[in-house]
């Protein structure tokens, strides 16, 4: 490439870049600094923002709160990542089969994906409401249950689980679905119709198609997806925090909510980045599996 | 077409000579902009967005016409409003005056800096402020000493009741007291033939824990801090009292849903729709949206005082008020502006066209607030209004709606984990006691 056509690129990107550097890596960095003083903003008009080096990472990570949000988001993040690409695996499979009305099932399965994540939310929240959800009154008329199921509001625990951490993951799965279909969709859609006729010619039944055909041609992928899925579910916030505020009993309260709290309600912009500079570590962990994947294609 | 040089340099001369005009105009707009004589002015709709947008038309232009001052008024949306507060209180772009609340916090954050201002200098231009206004209402108006403005909205918050399952129940009048909210309670409870709640009796508040213990504990006769706001003082029988009374109403005697507080709880909803029969301390707009939003339900609800705790039946009050912020460019403006808006007949248009409860007894008592039956009762709950803000400028940390709030971890551990009330409460004040430290450190 010549160098008017390099300039030509960097002033093109330029814009995109100066908005990126302005609105997501100045915050990021501030935010990262913030970690590491006191920003307390009760005093910081009177005191400052003394440097405090760890201080505020020791102070999360000794809230028994704050150890409980982090093994909640890791759940959050695994079961539905898990539950998106499975329910998403099945039904594209469904969606790239030839039958009549397919468009308008595709239409319909992406419907979520048009729903804000806040509008989402607003509604699950009267469709799980213990005395109004009609899926309670649902089981009920079928006889299955005597009692509502409290989905977004029973305290009852089975270890780290409990139904309204089950309710929660199945909005996310519900909201982040259509996403993953049209990225398998889009893939299964590239797999060569030869690979599948030769494995009719070898007689492979229905299963074995999928497993050793189309499984294989799908694993880039779905290690994209599962990546960009897991980025997500990490800085997860709206779902959880509209829905239960992290309640009942901090069961479904995840860093970034719990981040948000500690700044907006108690005033601690520190203790608050330093949550978020965890999210930030753990996200940009697996951002290097993403980026690693980014630049062997390009290579 | 060509262009010969020399007209390219007119044309170079004349994009200065546009550009040094420009710039000129700019600059001498911006001296403009900053005349003394104009003011900005921040507030939160209510009632109406755009008849609260025309009024505010309207009465800037009058107090225009009256002073020659330019008022800028700006609505903020509710939804961005505390954050565009507490960044103000940082240090952020601000108005010259505005329409706040959460004094104490704003102003700790502010630190004599930046946030609301005070004007206690001024205080002298409203010389029956006493008489004219509910002193629930103005405590809200002073911190420290100081004055900081005029109040000019009420939250006062009594009982929401259903006057049909009352009478249906059998009883010729609302709860009066606290063993009268439970003698109606369970007889107003309904359950399924698999024993579900299909009504619940009562609810003591919103979904806010520390809003629903306060009237309650005041009721019992305690207070939550010294009057210096540096001393904590909920370790005591009036809490254990308020929290037993709680506690019993959702496991004793089983009135009360377990989960009020709840995000997905909401009372109101619960009370629209059939499934809730008394709302202790109701919300303020809740009457006006019940006209407003339910004619179906009309004849079925009123409002009556709270209940009578031990000690008295004081009601949840709060307050929005017109003030002056730091770095503003003409206090004296400002404070023109304010005194404007604070006359008896400006803050009748303003309850009027608003709904919104005023703090003024002029108001409360004209003939517009007789209009509907709950009216005068509202009016009347006013005398019993307790200000909701406390002396320390990290109540509203204290006081938070969120899981780890101390407030919010004592009532929701005792009333609906059923917890130890002794071992929670001597836990919150302890906890209450370094967050009032590290707010008066300042």
């Amino acid at each position: 490439m010549t160098r008017q056509k390099y300039i030509f690129c960097y002033i093109m990107l330029a814009p995109a870049l100066l908005v990126t550097a302005a609105l997501g890596i100045y915050p990021m960095l501030y935010s990262l600094w913030m970690s590491f003083v006191q920003f307390d903003l009760l005093r910081v008009n009177q005191f400052g923002t003394p440097f405090v080096g760890l201080d505020n990472y020791i102070a999360v990570f000794a809230d028994s709160r704050f150890l409980q949000t982090v093994t909640n988001t890791v759940l959050f993040t695994a079961i539905s990542v898990a539950g998106v690409l499975i329910f998403g695996l099945l039904l594209s499979q469904i969606l790239n089969a030839n039958f009549r009305g397919r468009n308008v099932v595709r239409m319909l399965v992406s419907v979520p994906w048009f729903v804000p994540p806040a509008v989402a939310s607003a509604i699950w929240m009267w469709m799980l409401n213990t005395d109004r959800s009609p899926i309670n009154f649902l089981l009920q008329d079928m006889g299955l249950i005597t009692s509502n199921i409290r989905f977004l509001t029973d305290s009852t625990t089975w270890g780290p689980f409990s139904i309204p951490m089950f309710s929660i993951i199945a909005v996310r799965v519900w909201n982040g679905l259509p996403f993953a279909i049209i990225f398998i969709l889009a893939a299964l859609q590239s797999i060569p119709a030869s690979l599948y006729e030769a494995a009719e010619v070898d007689g492979a039944t229905l299963w074995q198609k999928f497993w050793y055909v189309t499984l294989p041609q799908l694993r880039p992928v779905l290690a994209i997806l599962s990546i960009l899925l897991i980025i997500g579910g990490l800085g997860s916030f709206e779902i959880n925090y509209i829905m239960t505020g992290g309640g009942p009993q901090n069961l479904t309260n995840i860093m970034a909510v719990y981040s948000y709290q500690q700044a907006f309600s108690f005033f601690r912009f520190d203790l608050a980045s330093a949550a978020s500079g965890v999210i930030f570590i753990l996200t940009g962990f697996v951002s290097v599996f993403y980026l690693r994947s980014q630049f062997k294609k390009a290579a | 077409m060509k262009f010969t040089t020399s007209t390219a340099v007119r044309r170079k001369v004349l994009r200065g000579a546009f550009s040094a005009l420009s710039v000129a105009a700019l600059m001498s707009s911006s001296v403009l902009g900053a005349n003394a004589q104009d003011i900005t002015f921040w507030t939160q709709p209510q009632g109406d967005l755009l008849a609260y947008q025309g009024l505010f038309d309207e009465l800037k232009s009058e107090f225009r016409n009256q002073s020659g001052i330019n008022v800028s008024v700006e609505v903020i949306n509710w939804s961005v409003a505390f954050n565009t507060w507490l960044t103000v209180a940082q240090g952020g772009a601000a108005p010259d005056c505005g329409d706040m609340y959460w004094l104490h916090s704003l102003s700790g954050i502010g630190a004599g800096k930046f946030g609301p201002m005070p004007i206690t200098e001024y205080k002298d231009q409203w010389p029956t402020l006493e008489e004219d206004f509910y002193p629930g209402i103005l405590a809200d108006v002073n911190w420290n000493g100081e004055f900081y403005g005029i109040p000019w909205r009420a939250d006062i918050r009594p009982m929401l009741y259903r006057t049909d399952y009352v009478a249906e129940a059998g009883f010729d009048h609302p709860a009066q007291t606290w063993d009268e909210i439970v003698e109606q309670g369970l007889a107003m409870t309904q359950r399924d033939a698999n024993g579900n709640v299909t009504r619940w009796g009562f609810a003591p508040g919103n979904n806010n824990p520390a809003q629903t213990l306060l009237p309650y504990y005041w009721q019992a006769g305690g207070a939550m801090m010294t009057e210096d706001g540096k001393t904590a003082t909920i370790d005591n029988e009036a809490m254990r009292t308020a929290l037993k009374f709680l506690q019993d109403l959702v496991h004793v005697h089983k009135i009360t849903s377990p989960e009020i507080f709840e995000k997905s709880a909401d009372p109101f909803v619960e009370f629209t729709s059939g499934t809730l029969a008394m709302m202790g301390s109701g919300g303020n707009a809740y009457p006006v949206t019940l006209d407003r939003d339910y004619p179906e339900m009309d004849g079925t609800w009123s409002l009556a005082l709270n209940p009578e705790g031990p000690e008295n039946r004081d009601s949840y009050s709060g307050s929005g008020y017109w003030g002056v912020l730091y770095g503003a460019r003409d206090v004296d403006a400002c404070i023109e502006w304010i005194k404007f808006l604070s006359t008896p007949e400006n803050m009748q248009r303003i309850s009027e066209t608003t709904g919104a409860v005023s703090p003024r007894r002029s108001v409360m008592e004209s003939e517009a607030w007789t209009v509907r039956p709950w009216q005068p009762i509202m009016a009347d709950a006013l005398n019993y209004g307790h200000t909701s803000q406390h002396p320390t400028s990290v109540w509203s940390a204290l006081a938070a709606v969120d899981p780890g709030g101390v407030l919010y971890d004592l009532v929701y551990n005792t009333v609906i984990g059923g917890a130890d009330i002794d071992a929670e409460i001597a836990t919150a004040q302890a906890r209450m006691q370094t967050e009032l430290d590290r707010a008066s450190a300042n």
